[in-house]
């Protein structure tokens, strides 16, 4: 293998050489038989040497011949070609190549996949006999290997997990530091939740269609749920060999010291979420209450005052809100549960609200949505507070007496919001960082209140649904932000099988990512 | 199902008076107990059109007094309708235990009385 220090020519050269080997002898000697029949024909004095069909005839024979040579020649080289990109990939050997896959339909067709699954097979014995983990045979024939009790002792002295499973996904040997389960039948398992779609099943799967070698790592990854007893967190680190006895090799190295902090701060911005809003549930509550009660003495100004008290006792929950949010969205907590809803039913819940803090503060807010919008895929709680985020940022950038034009549209796959504001806009440069948490723009941190994670988080929000956030704006003119969700009828499919989480949804390059899956509580 | 009588089950006195004061008002009959013990045997010992249930309490969670009610194999209070509200920010697995239990789920801080009425009604209308 790739690994002695012998100086080798790589395999990876071989096919090319051979190639160019085999073209120059088709070349060569398509030359000498063109020659020949040339020579025949003129000594036969069937055609003289200044004729043109002589040399039509030889010409195109040529070129007839040299095509059917090299497709001949393609043809017997091919299991060749694909014998050697196995080997090079066995080999180790750097290669931009795929490895030949022994279930592609044409292998099965003409018999080589045998001969494919063999060479991957034989490379994964090889590589147990230079692993440390052997058994009997590799005993007599290296004695300096240490013996296999005493590798188990030690694997069991240290804080890394080892566990090996076999090509059946059941667990062969593990060490005494690996997460293992064991079920009533004595059947062992990997005690491991991985979040999202990126699990351990999932990769293996893909490596069974399509590696040979692979390797997978995964971070943060908890053994139980919140609360259990022990609970720890490891990053995995997964090797795939295929055919070989220890199919999946898990490197668990246990991480919990350094997660946990995190895990706790949430715990404490819980707690403390929980403390701040027993007050302002007595202020808003009384607050409602009161207005009922005295809305027959009070005079116009002094309902003013309670409209503001109002106004700003519900600032402050959705505040709580956003940080909450924050603090999970940052942890990879925040989950969001998408069911089929319509946009203005989402504002609903926020309507009132925001039409008093808009009256409050002096803005014309108008809210329309077109009647005949197709429903989307969404988690109410978290899209009305991207709507009242965005409101109140259009309230609090424009000026008195401005409007404020809240709409919705259809845009392909998407049912885009678009909140309006006349106020006094970004330059350009501003609104390239203003979804970054606490971006402030120089000018706001002078003259508007606020904490600087209100789009962030909304960001945050409608890209777990799958949909984009975005901005436009004209200094002096005022701003547009828009907040495109997907169509429920495009999505169906995804929810129903992923049961109504956001993963699997979010499309992030190539595949999907899931590190937005927050747990929502 | 119409709605007339409510346990309230709730720890904290400035909000438990002003959901009694507000529900009074509003013509229901509200019975109020400040920790779990009290809140489960109210709960198993009258039959009640609807309990406000808060999670964070005294004695006993409010997880626990859902969980004993109707966690097991038989609803003990299939005549009643419970809404749970709280202020704590549960974890998913938590929040998602006690929805499938409850009619409702809601941040206490989110609801002033007159939409927690507003909520009873629809309950009573479904």
């Amino acid at each position: 293998m790739a690994i002695d220090g012998n100086q080798r020519a790589p395999i990876r050269n071989f096919m090319p050489q051979l190639r160019r080997d085999v073209a120059w002898r088709i070349i060569l000697f398509q030359f000498i038989v063109s020659g020949l029949i040339a020579v025949t024909l003129i000594l036969s004095s069937v055609l003289s040497v200044e004729s043109i069909l002589l040399w039509t005839i030889v010409g195109v024979s040529f070129v007839i011949s040299l095509f059917f040579e090299f497709s001949l020649a393609f043809y017997v080289a091919r299991p060749t070609k694909d014998l050697m990109a196995a080997l090079t990939h066995v080999a180790g050997e750097p290669t931009t190549t795929t490895p030949p896959n022994p279930n592609d339909s044409r292998f099965i067709k003409n018999g080589f996949s045998d001969a494919l699954q063999t060479i991957y097979e034989l490379a994964g014995h090889e590589s147990d006999g230079s692993s440390i983990k052997t058994t009997e045979s590799s005993d007599k024939e290296i004695p300096v290997v240490p013996s296999t009790d005493s590798v188990k002792a030690a694997l069991n002295n240290t804080t890394c997990g080892f566990v090996v499973l076999n090509h059946e996904r059941k667990v062969i040997y593990h060490n005494k530091a690996a997460p293992i389960r064991v079920d009533t039948d004595n059947v062992e398992s990997l005690e491991l939740i991985f979040s999202g779609v990126d699990t351990i099943d999932s990769w293996l799967n893909e490596c069974e269609q399509n590696s040979v070698h692979a390797e997978h790592i995964w971070t943060r990854i908890p053994n139980r749920m919140p609360d259990a007893d022990d609970r720890r967190f490891f990053d995995v680190i997964a090797s795939y060999d295929k055919g070989s006895d220890n199919e999946t090799v898990l490197t668990l190295v246990d991480r919990t010291n350094l997660y946990d902090i995190g895990e706790q701060e949430l715990d404490f911005i819980a707690f403390a979420a929980h403390e701040l809003r027993g007050p302002i549930t007595v202020i808003r509550g009384y607050l409602d209450v009161l207005q009922d009660e005295l809305n027959a003495v009070l005079e116009p100004d002094q309902r003013e005052l309670f409209h503001r008290l109002t106004v700003s006792a519900n600032r402050l929950s959705g505040y709580i809100n956003n940080i909450l949010n924050t603090s999970k969205y940052d942890r990879r907590h925040l989950k969001v549960h998408l069911a089929e809803d319509n946009i203005a039913d989402i504002y609903d819940v926020i309507r009132d609200d925001m039409q008093l803090r808009a009256d409050s503060q002096g803005r014309i807010l108008s809210v329309n949505f077109p009647a005949d919008l197709p429903t989307i895929a969404a988690d109410r709680a978290s899209i009305s507070e991207v709507l009242g985020n965005l409101i109140d940022n259009a309230i609090k950038y424009s000026n008195e007496g401005g409007a404020i034009n809240v709409t919705a549209s259809v845009k392909g796959n998407f049912v885009e919001v678009s909140v309006e504001d006349f106020g006094i806009g970004m330059p350009g440069n501003v609104v390239s960082n203003l979804f970054q948490k606490f971006y402030r723009s120089h000018r706001s941190r002078e003259t508007v209140a606020g904490t600087g994670i209100g789009l962030y988080i909304s960001k945050g929000i409608i890209e777990s649904h799958g949909g984009t956030i975005g901005v436009r704006s004209e200094e002096g003119k005022g701003s547009t932000f828009t907040a495109a969700l997907p169509i429920y009828s495009t999505v169906a499919d995804k929810l129903i099988s992923g049961d109504n989480n956001n993963e699997g949804l979010i499309e992030h390059g190539n595949g999907w990512i899931k590190n937005h899956s927050m747990y929502r509580g | 199902m119409a709605i007339h009588s409510i346990l309230c089950i709730e720890d904290d006195r400035f909000i438990g008076e002003m959901y009694i004061r507000s529900l009074q008002k509003a013509g229901y009959t509200v019975d109020w107990v400040v920790d779990g013990n009290d809140g489960l045997i109210a709960a198993r010992n009258q039959p009640y059109d609807l309990i406000l249930l808060d999670v964070m309490l005294p004695e006993r969670r409010g997880t626990e007094i859902l969980d004993a009610l109707r966690g097991g194999s038989e609803d003990l209070i299939p005549n009643t309708k419970v809404i749970v509200l709280t202020n704590f920010e549960q974890d998913d697995e938590s929040r998602m235990a006690m929805q499938k239990h409850a009619d409702a789920y809601l941040i206490k801080a989110e609801i002033t009385p007159k939409k927690l009425i507003e909520v009873i009604e629809q309950l009573a209308s479904n």
